[in-house]
C-alpha cells in the first residue's frame, strides 16, 4: 500500500508541468513559462520601468513603515499622530508623484506614455494592502492637488503648486484635503443630472481683491489635518454651472474645523466637517478660471476614480493574505486548510477577482488622459470585488475572521468605504453610460 | 417586512411582548455614543428578560421555561418558530442582545429536552459545541467521527464520581453571569468504549478558564470567550443523555443555526426598515431618493432577500424534529439566509450613502453584526460540506 502511494505520488510529480516539460524541444522549453514567481512579481515585470521602480518601492515602505501603525491608528485614531508618516512618505518622494521629474517625483515614461494616476494607482496599492486609513491619509493628499493641475492654469501651477512640492521634496510637506460634499449635496456633485438639481449651499460673493465665501462642507478626508483645501463654491446668485475652485488654507480667518466624523474603517484619516463664515479669499487663491469648478470636478475623479480602485484592491489583497496565512497554518482532520480542495477553489477565485480588477484599474489609466467611463468601470469593479474578497476572506477563516487580530477584518471594514466614495458605485455605474451615451443611444445596430 | 408577520393567532401577544421589551429595555441602549451603545446596561436588560419570560432557563421556576425563546414549547413546529420569530423581533434592534436569549435559551432547550439528573438545574447556560477553527463534521454531529481529526478533541476521563474533562471549546457565546456550560466532548465509559457526549460544567469549577478573545468586529453585546478546561471534575449526574435517538449535538446545532438565521433575517429586517425611513425623507438630485431609480432597485434586492430568508426560515421551522433531514434543513437555512441577511444589509447601508459608513445611523453596526452571523457556527465551506455529506447520507 505504501509502495503503491509513492508510486503514485512519484507519477504525480513526473505530471506537473515542470517536470513534464522536460521532453520538450529546445524552443519548446523556451515557450514554456515555468518560472516559479509570486503573480505579484510577474505583475511588477509588466510595469514600465519607472512604475516598476516606484511598486517595489511602496511596497517595501508600506511594510516598513505602514504595517508597524496600522492596527494602532485604527483602534485609537485620535491619538494617533499621522505627521510622522506623512513626512516620511514626502521624503521618499510618494508625495509629489502627481508631476513627472525633475518638478515631482513621477518617471516620465509611465507618466506621459500612461497618465498622471498610473503611478500613483500602483502606489496606492501596496500602501492600501497594509492599511486603508493610512493610505487614505497619504493618498487624499493627491486628490487635494489635484484640481491646481487640472485647472491647466498656468499662474496656479506656479503660485501654489510648485512651491508646495518643492517644500514637501524637503521633507516639510504640505497636506491637501479636497471638497467638494456639501450636507444636501453628496452624489448630486457627482452626477451630471443630480448636478443639475442639487441644493449648494456653499457660496462665495465677489468683493474687492477676492471673494468671501459662506458655506459648508462635510465628509472631507483629512479636512482636520490639510494645511490647505482645494474647496468648490458657486458664485453669489448663480447654480452649480458657476462652480469655481478655491485654495483655502488653515488659519483663514473664519474658516473652522466641525464634526469629525465616527467611521466604520479608513479611521487613520479623518472625516470632517468644513465650515466657512465669511472666509475671505484672495483672487491669487482662485484655481484656474471663475465657473471652471464643474468641469475641473469631474476631471478630477477621471483621475482619482482608478486610484479609489487601487485602493480597494490593496485591501483586498490584504485581507486575501491574512487568509491565504490562515489556510497555511490551521489544521483541520490532520490537513492543512490549504489542502483542501474547496478550500483551494475559494482562493482561487480570490485570485481570479483581484487579477481582473488590477487589469482593469490598469488599463482605465493607461493613456495620457483618464476617461470617465474606464475611470468609473474600474472604481466599480474593484470596489466591489474588493468588498467580496474581504467578505469571503473573512469566512474562509470562519469564527477568527471577525477578530481584530485576523488582520483580514480591518480591511473588510476599510474596503466598504470605497463602494460609497468618490462617488457611490451607483453613479460611477451611470458616470459610465453617460460617458459612452451617444454610442449607446445612436450606436450602429451593426452587429459587425 | 417583518417575520412576526408569520406569528398566528395566539403567537401574536407574545410577538406584542416581546416588541415592548425591545422598546423599553434594549433601544435605550443606543442612547449615547458609542458605536455598540452603552454595554454596560447589558446585564439589567438581560434580567429583565428573564422577568418578563422572554429568557428561557432549565430552572422551572423561571418564567421563560416554557414559552421563553427556546423554552420548552419549542418541542413542535409551531414553537421553534414563535421562538424563531421572537428572536429576529429582538434582532431588528439588536443582534448582540438577540444572541444572548438566544445561547441562554438553546442551552436550556438540551437540558430540558434530554435526560439527565442534575439535581438542582442552573438558570443561566452556555454551549460550548466548538474546537479550533470550526465545528465538529457531520459524522463527528451524529455520533460516527473519529475523535480530534472530525473535531472533538475535548476528553472527559472516568474517576471515581464522574469525569474529569481536559481541552478547550472555542468561541462559546454566553451570557456574562453563566452559570454552567454544557461542554461536549468525547466521553470515556468504565468500560474503555467512546463516546460523544454532553456534560455540565458549573462555571465555578475548579480547572475552568475563560480565555478572552479579544476585540471582536460584531454582536459585542454578547460575551465571546474560549473556555479551557483542565481535568475539570464533574459528577456523573452532570451528564445529559438525548430523550431518543438522536444525538443532543445534532439537536443543538439544529438550534444554533435557526436561531443565528433567525437573527440575522431580523438585523436585516431592521436595516431595511431604516434604509426605508432615510429614503423617505432624504432629497437628492431633485427629489426624495426613494424615487431614484437606483435607491429603488437597492431597496428591491434588499427586501427581496429578507423576504426570502425569512421564507426559507419559516420552511425550516416546519420541518422541526430530532432527525438528519432537519439538521440538513438547518445547515441549509443558516448557509442562505445569513448570506441573503448580510446582502440585504450592505445594500441598505449603501442606500445611505457617505451617511451609511458613519457611527450615526448604526447601519455599519447592523454591517458588523451580519458579518459576524454569516461566519460564526459554521463558515461557509463547512456548511457546504456539511450539506453534502448529509445529503450523501453518510451516517
Amino acid at each position: 500500500m505504501r509502495r503503491e502511494n509513492l508510486d503514485f505520488q512519484a507519477r504525480v510529480d513526473a505530471l506537473r508541468p515542470v517536470n513534464a516539460s522536460k521532453h520538450l524541444d529546445f524552443f519548446g522549453k523556451l515557450l514554456m513559462d515555468n518560472r516559479e514567481m509570486t503573480i505579484w512579481e510577474h505583475d511588477t515585470r509588466l510595469l514600465p520601468a519607472g512604475a516598476r521602480i516606484w511598486r517595489r518601492r511602496a511596497k517595501d515602505f508600506a511594510r516598513r513603515y505602514i504595517r508597524p501603525d496600522a492596527a494602532r491608528a485604527d483602534s485609537r485614531p485620535r491619538e494617533y499622530d499621522p505627521r510622522p508618516i506623512i513626512s516620511q512618505a514626502a521624503r521618499k518622494g510618494f508625495q509629489t508623484l502627481l508631476l513627472a521629474l525633475p518638478l515631482g517625483t513621477a518617471f516620465p515614461g509611465s507618466y506621459f506614455l500612461k497618465s498622471a494616476s498610473f503611478q500613483v494607482a500602483v502606489v496606492a496599492e501596496e500602501f492600501a494592502v497594509e492599511s486603508g486609513g493610512i493610505a487614505l491619509l497619504l493618498m487624499a493628499h493627491h486628490l487635494g492637488c489635484a484640481p491646481l493641475i487640472l485647472s491647466g492654469h498656468t499662474p496656479t501651477i506656479l503660485r501654489h503648486l510648485l512651491p508646495l512640492y518643492a517644500r514637501t521634496l524637503k521633507g516639510k510637506p504640505e497636506i491637501m484635503a479636497f471638497a467638494i460634499t456639501e450636507p444636501g449635496a453628496g452624489s448630486d456633485v457627482e452626477e451630471t443630472e443630480g448636478g443639475a438639481k442639487a441644493r449648494l449651499v456653499t457660496t462665495a460673493r465677489q468683493v474687492d481683491g477676492g471673494f468671501v465665501i459662506n458655506g459648508r462642507k462635510c465628509f472631507i478626508s483629512n479636512g482636520a489635518l490639510a494645511d490647505k483645501v482645494t474647496l468648490f463654491a458657486k458664485l453669489e446668485g448663480e447654480g452649480l454651472e458657476s462652480w469655481t475652485c478655491f485654495l483655502i488654507e488653515k488659519g483663514m480667518e473664519g474658516y473652522s474645523i466641525g464634526r469629525q466624523e465616527h467611521k466604520l474603517g479608513q479611521r487613520a484619516s479623518d472625516a470632517s466637517e468644513l465650515i466657512l463664515d465669511d472666509v475671505r479669499v484672495p483672487n491669487r487663491n482662485v484655481v484656474g478660471r471663475l465657473r471652471s469648478g464643474w468641469a475641473n470636478n469631474r476631471n478630477v475623479l477621471n483621475y482619482s476614480r482608478p486610484v479609489v480602485g487601487a485602493m480597494a484592491l490593496g485591501h483586498a489583497r490584504g485581507a486575501f493574505e491574512s487568509a491565504l496565512k490562515f489556510c497555511r497554518n490551521t489544521m483541520l482532520g490532520g490537513k492543512r486548510l490549504i489542502d483542501y480542495q474547496d478550500i483551494q477553489i475559494e482562493l482561487a477565485d480570490m485570485i481570479v477577482k483581484l487579477w481582473s480588477a488590477r487589469a482593469l484599474i490598469w488599463h482605465s489609466c493607461s493613456q495620457f488622459r483618464c476617461y470617465q467611463s474606464a475611470s468609473a468601470a474600474a472604481k466599480v469593479a474593484a470596489s466591489d470585488i474588493s468588498f467580496e474578497v474581504c467578505t469571503k476572506a473573512l469566512e474562509i477563516m470562519g469564527d477568527h475572521g471577525y477578530l481584530e487580530s485576523s488582520g483580514a477584518e480591518r480591511l473588510w471594514r476599510d474596503s466598504r468605504l470605497t463602494q460609497i466614495y468618490e462617488g457611490t458605485n451607483q453613479i460611477n455605474r451611470l458616470a459610465v453610460i453617460e460617458h459612452q451615451w451617444v454610442e449607446i443611444t445612436a450606436g450602429s445596430d451593426d452587429r459587425d | 417586512m417583518d417575520l412576526s408577520l408569520y406569528a398566528r393567532e395566539g403567537e401574536r401577544e407574545f410577538v406584542e411582548l416581546t416588541r415592548s421589551f425591545v422598546r423599553k429595555s434594549v433601544q435605550p441602549l443606543f442612547g449615547d455614543n458609542a458605536p455598540d451603545g452603552d454595554l454596560g446596561m447589558v446585564p439589567s436588560i438581560l434580567d429583565t428578560a428573564f422577568e418578563v419570560g422572554l429568557a428561557a432557563s432549565p430552572h422551572s421556576g423561571m418564567p421563560g421555561f416554557e414559552y421563553g425563546i427556546w423554552g420548552t414549547s419549542a418541542d413542535n413546529p409551531e414553537g421553534v418558530r414563535l421562538s424563531a420569530i421572537l428572536l429576529s423581533v429582538v434582532a431588528e434592534a439588536c443582534p448582540g442582545i438577540a444572541m444572548n436569549l438566544h445561547v441562554q435559551g438553546l442551552a436550556s432547550r438540551i437540558i430540558t429536552s434530554s435526560k439527565g439528573s442534575f439535581p438542582e438545574p442552573p438558570v443561566r447556560v452556555a454551549t460550548a459545541l466548538q474546537e479550533g477553527h470550526t465545528l465538529p463534521g457531520f459524522r463527528a454531529v451524529l455520533g460516527q467521527g473519529r475523535g480530534s481529526d472530525d473535531g472533538i478533541g475535548t476528553r472527559a476521563l472516568p474517576t471515581e464520581k464522574g469525569w474529569a474533562i481536559t481541552g478547550t471549546k472555542s468561541f462559546v457565546y454566553s451570557m456574562e453571569k453563566a452559570d454552567a456550560f454544557l461542554v461536549f466532548c468525547r466521553i470515556e465509559g468504565r468500560s474503555g468504549k467512546e463516546d460523544t457526549g454532553c456534560l455540565l460544567v458549573p462555571a465555578d469549577a475548579t480547572g475552568l478558564k475563560l480565555q478572552d478573545i479579544g476585540g471582536r468586529t460584531g454582536i459585542r453585546a454578547c460575551r465571546l470567550s474560549h473556555l479551557i478546561l483542565k481535568d475539570v471534575e464533574v459528577s456523573s449526574e452532570c451528564r445529559f443523555l438525548p430523550a431518543d435517538d438522536f444525538p443532543l449535538m445534532g439537536q443543538a446545532l439544529c438550534l444554533h443555526w435557526l436561531g443565528i438565521s433567525a437573527m440575522a433575517a431580523g438585523n436585516a429586517s431592521g436595516a431595511l426598515k431604516a434604509a426605508r425611513e432615510y429614503a423617505a425623507t432624504r432629497y437628492q438630485g431633485g427629489a426624495m431618493i426613494e424615487e431614484h431609480p437606483a435607491v429603488r432597485k437597492l431597496l428591491a434586492l434588499s427586501e427581496a432577500r429578507v423576504e426570502a430568508a425569512f421564507a426559507l426560515l419559516v420552511q425550516t421551522c416546519s420541518f422541526a424534529g430530532g432527525n438528519t433531514d432537519f439538521l440538513r434543513r438547518c445547515a441549509i437555512a443558516k448557509l442562505m439566509t445569513t448570506d441573503w441577511a448580510f446582502s440585504a444589509v450592505t445594500d441598505a447601508l449603501q442606500v445611505f450613502g457617505g451617511y451609511g459608513y458613519m457611527e450615526d445611523y448604526c447601519m455599519e453596526k447592523r454591517l458588523r453584526d451580519a458579518i459576524v452571523l454569516k461566519s460564526a457556527a459554521g463558515s461557509r465551506n463547512y456548511l457546504e460540506a456539511f450539506i453534502s455529506d448529509a445529503a450523501r447520507g453518510e451516517i
